[in-house]
């Protein structure tokens, strides 16, 4: 008998608790400049259909979320080798795929927020490479990743 | 005292319920970028037609002595675009003589005989995964008016090259 009270109290404490919003975040496609020359910078736009990275993020309209990036400043290469990247004040943008959203240009080196006003939200990146006059031949990659916070 | 333990449990685990965890989610991509050797494309021949007559057409094909030819040297194993700033009218002076009807062909050997054909365009004409070297040549027809007037006509014809 004493035990059914404590009981009673745990379950309403839990059913208080408001339902978590959820957020689901997934990768698009990379970002992929393709071939590039020796010595000469090559840029890929965020808006560039094919060779921008994309991500997608389903949430609530009316979320506010916080956009940040982690982005690298070399790609790695064979043999050690690595290749300066870098990212310009506009080189990302975040759009819902449904009016009313506009796109929005912003700087993937700042943590940004917004507020959704469509689901689901893409956001792109592009970015800057430059090989050097001697720059080993080859494949060079790393890593973005983008983090999604609730608000 | 038990009653004040049991309350003491419930809200040290209601604070712990109750805290609003701000919800992240993360995710990643890869970022690639292939450095390749820069294309050269160098002049392998001019498109020659040679003596014309007034009122009778001209055609050089690919195959003929006065073909035009570029060489091209690029990454091996790529893939690259040809692409074309083709001239309507060869000039001398104030005059033009009509050129068209552009002909071309693509080789991994200087061997316009065994070349794939194409048409040269603005728009480009894409080529499989070859090797270093890349010839292409080029042919086309003049047509001089029947009072054409007597001189050297020329014109250029540029190609780019660009990797996929």
């Amino acid at each position: 008998m004493r035990p059914l009270p404590l009981l009673t109290a745990l379950a309403l404490l839990v059913a208080a608790q408001p339902a978590a919003a959820q957020v689901i975040l997934s990768r698009v496609r990379d970002l992929n400049f393709g071939a590039v020359i020796r010595g000469i910078a090559t840029h890929v736009d965020p808006s560039d259909p094919v060779k921008s990275g994309a991500f997608q993020l389903t949430t609530a309209n009316g979320s506010k979320v916080r956009v940040q990036f982690t982005l690298p400043s070399l790609l790695n290469g064979p043999a050690g080798a690595t290749m300066p990247i870098s990212f310009n004040a506009s080189d990302a943008i975040a759009s819902g795929v449904a009016p009313p959203s506009q796109p929005t240009s912003f700087d993937p080196g700042v943590a940004q927020t917004f507020t959704v006003v469509t689901t689901p939200t893409l956001i792109f990146i592009g970015g800057t490479v430059t090989p050097a006059a001697g720059q080993a031949l080859g494949t060079y990659t790393n890593t973005i990743t983008l983090t999604i916070t609730l608000l | 005292m038990r009653t004040t333990k049991v309350l003491s449990a419930l809200v040290a685990l209601g604070l712990s319920l109750g805290v609003a965890s701000a919800q992240a989610q993360s995710g990643t991509i890869t970022a690639t970028a292939t450095v390749l050797s820069a294309i050269t494309v160098a002049n392998g021949a001019n498109l020659v037609f040679g003596n014309v007559t007034p009122g009778v057409n001209k055609t050089i094909a690919i195959t003929d002595a006065g073909a035009g030819r570029f060489d091209v040297t690029k990454a091996a194993a790529t893939l690259v675009q040809l692409s074309f700033t083709l001239p309507t009218n060869l000039v001398t002076g104030g005059n033009n003589l009509p050129i068209a009807t552009w002909t071309g062909g693509w080789n991994t050997v200087n061997n316009a005989g065994t070349a794939t054909a194409f048409t040269p365009s603005a728009g480009g004409t894409s080529l499989p995964s070859i090797g270093a070297n890349l010839f292409v040549f080029v042919g086309a027809t003049v047509s001089p008016a029947a009072a054409q007037v007597a001189g050297t006509y020329t014109g250029n014809v540029t190609m780019q090259v660009v990797y996929l």
